[in-house]
């Protein structure tokens, strides 16, 4: 018995950071999956939190919070898919500048907000919410699973992520379909950015935009392959791995600042297992990602 | 029905580059003056710090550092390989600089020159080693696990930010510094500014001149080492089999390949060499200028790693237009850090509930510049045309 | 089905390539429904051109395509595809890691977004009984044998409609047993009131299923046999157009042939880019002062050979030596170092590098010990060469991208040829080149053969050119090699026999 309790008690306490971790790094593989390199996550992140907190001091709840959240990331994912599908530009650069505009953006949205409450405590998610929020993310899983694996449009997301040119001769409006695919991986993205300050930390400032988040959910998605049911072990190990690593570093009695480096030395060993283990074939990264989509003749 | 399409130029147009740095430039500084207006400054105000900070002296310091650093990552630019890792070689390379200056040969009196030399020397050559080795590792997990480099660089400078920490909390913890969270200071053996006097003639032109000429001989060692660096990299291009091999690879790698070299050895190899440079930037930093690492350093950093990308890239990766690019960048972001000092500015930015966070829209300005910049650098190569159907 | 008889008219069709290249010049066709028409002729005698034009993927300069009496206008594919014309290639145009439902469905307009596979794979279950090949609808494409994917490429174009079926050497790669189970498919389809286009260089085949035959050469029909009328003789005169045995390039005097190999293959078996073995045990041997030619239509295992001797491709089985040297799998670093040049396929996109200048491109290859270049050194060379192969361009200083293409070509061809200190390997030397420096490349290859005793293996579709060029001339189909034959002694039917067979 107690060892379920113990058990019980892990997964409450890794939850919230599971969340934070397993949507953004849900939403960003549904936006790389459709053949687009996401190296804004970092920027969309943290601005998704700053709408985070605009939105739920604004509207004095916290799930205005997490959709005002949603929202400006889909628009951003909009500007992204449209911007590299139909120009022929640098996904990587793109995806840069926005990062940086992304630090700037959810400072600009969050910072006045928050220097005028103080404590966001009165505007999170109570504590009763954790486990709704847990079933939600859980269910925001399987239907992403569902749609990218079992339906058409999914099948659509996937050819464009692989063969863009295979894609549009097969009958896939390439263009739409990625449309798609960022509203509703960057939507997701915001979602659960917003479960940061609000339901893990209950606590934003400034700093935030150096925690560096965003490429941890990042290396999950790499080292998932993108999956949405694997996403949910290694979001969980990942979230377990920053919750926990303050308390491995007072058990070991290490210097502070190690449990800050645990996830980001877990990032890099990931990602090294990825690239030689069998890993990497299996969860291989879509063979156009990150690819200038560019025919001898385009509609812009 | 009228569609716009897009098609690959015949013959690339003549300035497109730079027209596109030039709007480039010019998108980023109309969003930041936006968006300051919207929250209540003035943007003739704001245009005017703009255009003053480009002649105020203050920038000579950022010039240097961002010059040299933009040569540091236009040497990986220019083999396509994207080294966002800076800011983490820059500290690594700060690592032994600290260690050296305030641990193994720490003084509070004076040394001979010779012992100053040693260290001075000691200390630069294994920043180099320390910034180069960083980055190698970046490139080694490029060439050999096929991993992209920018996430790879990114979580490397947090990994570099929080070693440093560690270190600075740790064997690194100053003794002089009454519990403060930092390193002793660099003894003044080993630092390795100039000090000058210039006594003010009343005349502000003079005055600003002289207020130039000032920065330049008290960073004199930087200076130097700039000049050295500049050399090198022209070298290392236009003479050296290595630097050959860095261009082909990031024109076209299957032809590097085809010639019969090792495409993943010249990728460590530029990486190495581009951290190297970045931490000799850091070595001279430290000890002409900081003096000692802060705790936390991710709060220390003034981003250099970040605006150096801008540098390169707004440098179209021209070896002559790098301090031009360094310039420009470090006006805008002197411009910056003046505007929040002015008073009308620091009291509307503070109406505005942005007290403590005025820095932060520098974020918005270099990313809208590299926003524009990446967006229209396509106009130089393609064009696009209208169809009446 | 079919209740109208479909006529397809192709009027006065021409096409110009940019560089002056005409493809097409007033090509004029017809195709009814219930036709099966073969479409033969050399490479690039425009029959391939002529199909893209048709299904959208060109724009022609003039000429129009009429469908029973509606003139046509058709801007890329999906324009074709909606008049009943479906167009389907030698390389599927499939994504490798969805399944075969997965792809089909993509293109079924009545399946909604969110719906699922189920109406594709009752046609794949459909369609695969009915040809007999066997496919399951989950299966995911990369596991698919080539003779599966064309299937499924075919079921596609079915499942979109067509009523015009063009078959650009679509079947040509298909072993013999499943393409005749194509051929019975397309006999229905062809009962059914639709119409058949193939393009493919297997005469012997079109003879037996074809009931027209359309033969182009140089863009131009050359001619049309019926089914009663036509012969391989005939079929052969029209596509090569030499009543008599002459043959036209004067031969050059070959050299006396060294001892010593200096290229050996043994049993050399290499993977191609669609997972398949595109050599399947090839032995061949090349003395110094020997000049090699193989033979070959295009996409029989040429390319990939030469890839593999350079060291650019894997070599599954076999070994390679150079000089008695074994490199098998060592790099194209340890093949480049004993002196060996090489013009690859697609030289615009794999031997140069376009942001850098001409002497940097020389450099980079021939610059391999010292960690300093010599420019003034390099300088020289480039100037030779530029001079030798009268390259048009400012100077030697700016960045190879502004030169044309046939210029491009003589730098690569020029290095290359200078590099060649014990051997050349070259995938169609000449191909992009002008006449005169075509001929002049291949004298200087004949040089370096006799004077610098160096190995010349090269491969070229270019059959004129093999006879000119050989001391020894061989033949690639189906990953084979036949021969060696001597162009002397042999007649140029015999290798145009063994090359289409």
């Amino acid at each position: 018995m107690s060892g379920l309790e113990s058990v019980l008690g892990v997964v409450e306490e890794i939850a919230a950071a599971f969340i934070t971790f397993y949507l953004v790094a849900l939403g960003h593989s549904i936006f790389e999956k459709a053949g687009l390199l996401d190296l804004a996550i970092d920027g969309i992140f943290f601005m998704s939190t700053g709408a985070a907190v605009l939105g739920a001091v604004v509207f004095g709840t916290p799930i205005a919070g997490s959709l005002i959240a949603a929202l400006v990331a889909s628009l951003f994912g909009l500007l992204m898919a449209y911007l590299l599908t139909a120009l022929p530009i640098s996904h990587g650069a793109v995806g840069l500048s926005l990062q940086f505009l992304g630090y700037g953006l959810g400072i600009v949205l969050g910072y006045p907000v928050r220097q005028q409450v103080g404590a966001l405590y009165a505007f999170c998610y109570s504590e009763e919410a954790l486990f709704e929020m847990v079933g939600l993310a859980l269910l925001l899983g399987v239907l992403t699973y569902y749609l990218i694996e079992k339906t058409k449009l999914g099948a659509a997301i996937r050819a464009s992520g692989e063969n863009p040119h295979a894609a549009s001769a097969l009958g896939v409006n390439v263009l739409a379909t990625r449309l798609v695919a960022a509203a509703i991986g960057f939507a997701i993205i915001g979602f659960g950015a917003s479960f940061f300050p609000l339901l893990w930390q209950k606590y934003w400032d400034l700093k935030v935009y150096t925690l560096g988040y965003g490429w941890l959910a990042f290396t999950i998605a790499l080292a998932a392959g993108r999956h949405p049911i694997f996403l949910i072990p290694m979001a969980f190990l990942f979230g377990g791995l920053v919750e926990y690593s303050v308390t491995i570093q007072s058990l070991l009695k290490l210097p502070a600042d190690v449990a800050k480096l645990i996830p980001f030395i877990g990032a890099l060993g990931a990602m090294l297992a990825y690239s030689f283990t069998r890993l990497g074939r299996i969860f291989a990264s879509p063979q156009s990602l990150g690819k200038i989509y560019y025919k001898e003749e385009k509609t812009l | 029905m009228i569609r716009l399409i897009v098609l690959k130029r015949t013959r690339p147009l003549k300035y497109g580059r730079l027209t596109t740095v030039a709007l480039a430039l010019a998108a980023g500084i109309l969003l930041y003056t936006l968006i300051l207006a919207v929250i209540g400054v003035n943007p003739l105000l704001t245009f005017s710090i703009i255009s003053a900070s480009f002649i105020s002296s203050g920038v000579v310091k950022d010039f240097i550092v961002l010059t040299v650093l933009g040569y540091a990552l236009l040497v990986a630019f220019k083999g396509s390989l994207w080294n966002i890792g800076a800011e983490g070689q820059f500290y690594m390379g700060a690592v032994p600089v600290i260690y050296l200056t305030t641990i193994v040969f720490f003084t509070t009196g004076s040394v001979s020159i010779i012992q100053s030399v040693l260290v001075i020397a000691g200390s630069i050559i294994l920043a180099i080693l320390f910034g180069g080795l960083w980055g190698a590792i970046a490139g080694a997990i490029k060439a050999y696990a096929g991993v992209d480099e920018v996430p790879v660089t990114l979580i490397l400078n947090y990994v570099a930010y929080y070693l440093v920490n560690i270190l600075i909390l740790g064997p690194f913890q100053g003794k002089y510094v009454y519990g403060y969270k930092r390193t002793d200071l660099i003894p003044e053996a080993y630092q390795l500014s100039i000090r000058v006097q210039l006594a003010p003639t009343g005349n502000p032109v003079i005055d600003g001149l002289l207020s130039y000429v000032r920065e330049l001989i008290i960073f004199g060692w930087w200076v130097l080492a700039l000049a050295m660096v500049v050399t090198a990299v022209w070298w290392f291009f236009n003479k050296t089999s290595l630097g050959l091999k860095v261009k082909v690879l990031g024109s076209n790698p299957d032809y590097l390949v085809t010639a019969g070299w090792d495409v993943r050895k010249v990728t460590i190899a530029t990486f190495a060499i581009s951290g190297g440079i970045v931490g000799l930037m850091s070595a001279l930093y430290l000890l002409g200028y900081l003096l000692r690492l802060e705790y936390p350093i991710e709060s220390q950093t003034a981003g250099y790693g970040y605006l150096a990308i801008l540098v390169a890239w707004l440098s179209l990766l021209d070896i002559a237009l790098v301090p031009v690019s360094a310039y420009i960048i470090s006006s805008l972001t002197n411009a910056g850090i003046s505007q929040s000092s002015a008073p009308e500015v620091k009291q509307a930015l503070a109406q505005a509930g942005f007290a403590g966070a005025e820095l932060s829209f520098r974020w918005i300005m270099i990313g809208s510049i590299l926003l524009t910049y990446s967006v229209l650098r396509f106009l130089s190569d393609y064009e696009v045309r209208v169809i009446r159907e | 089905m079919g209740s109208q008889q479909i006529e397809l008219i192709l009027k006065d069709v021409t096409k110009t390539f940019p560089g002056g290249v005409v493809a097409l010049q007033d090509v004029s066709m017809k195709l009814g429904g219930g036709e099966f028409v073969a479409l033969l002729g050399e490479n690039g005698a425009g029959k391939s051109t002529l199909m893209k034009i048709l299904y959208g993927i060109y724009t022609p300069d003039k000429g129009s395509i009429i469908l029973n009496d509606e003139v046509l206008s058709i801007r890329k594919p999906s324009d074709a595809i909606r008049k009943g014309i479906v167009m389907v290639s030698q390389s599927p145009q499939l994504i490798d890691k969805l399944t075969v439902a997965e792809n089909l469905t993509l293109g079924l307009e009545n399946v909604k977004p969110l719906g699922g596979f189920s109406t594709a794979s009752k046609m794949i279950k459909e369609y695969s009984l009915k040809v007999g090949v066997k496919i399951k609808p989950e299966d995911k494409v990369w596991s698919l044998t080539y003779t599966q994917k064309q299937l499924v490429e075919i079921v596609r174009a079915l499942m979109l409609g067509a009523k015009i079926l063009i078959l650009d050497e679509a079947l040509t790669y298909l072993p013999i047993e499943e393409r005749k189970k194509f051929y019975v498919f397309l006999q229905e389809f062809k009962r059914n009131g639709g119409a058949v286009v193939v393009i493919t260089h297997k005469i012997p085949e079109a003879l037996e299923v074809a009931d027209r035959i359309v033969v182009l050469r140089r863009g131009r029909v050359s001619g049309e046999l019926t089914r009663d009328e036509a012969s391989l003789e005939k079929v052969r005169e029209l596509m090569f157009a030499e009543a008599a045995k002459e043959i036209t390039y004067e031969k050059l005097p070959g050299s006396v042939k060294g001892e010593k190999p200096v290229i050996k293959a043994k049993d050399l078996w290499v993977q191609g880019d669609f997972g398949v073995h595109a050599v399947k045990g090839v032995s061949i041997e090349v003395k110094e002062g020997e000049v090699a030619g193989i033979a070959g239509v295009v996409g029989n295992g040429q390319r990939e050979l030469l890839e593999a001797l350079i060291g650019l491709r894997r070599v599954d089985k076999g070994r390679i030596t150079i000089d008695g040297l074994d490199v098998t799998n060592k790099g194209v670093g340890q093949v480049r170092k004993m002196g060996v040049g090489f013009i690859p396929d697609l030289p615009l996109r794999f031997g140069v590098s376009q942001d850098n200048n001409i002497m940097e491109n020389i450099a980079v290859l021939f610059h391999r010990e010292r960690f300093v270049i010599d420019w003034v050194e390099i300088q020289e060379l480039t100037r030779d060469i530029i001079k030798t192969f009268k390259i048009l361009t400012p100077s030697e200083f700016y960045p190879v991208k502004i030169l044309s293409g046939g210029n491009l070509m003589k730098v690569v061809v020029g290095r290359e040829l200078n590099y060649s200190r014990r051997a050349l390997v070259a995938y169609n030397p000449t191909r992009a080149l002008d006449e005169i420096t075509a001929v002049q490349v291949r004298r200087i290859i004949k040089a370096k053969a006799k004077n610098e005793r160096i190995a010349v293996l090269f491969a070229s579709e270019d059959l004129d050119e093999v006879y000119q060029l050989s001391d020894t001339i061989y033949v690639m189909n189906s990953g084979k090699i036949h021969g060696p034959f001597d162009p002397e002694t042999t007649l140029k039917e015999e290798i145009e026999k063994l090359m289409v067979m």
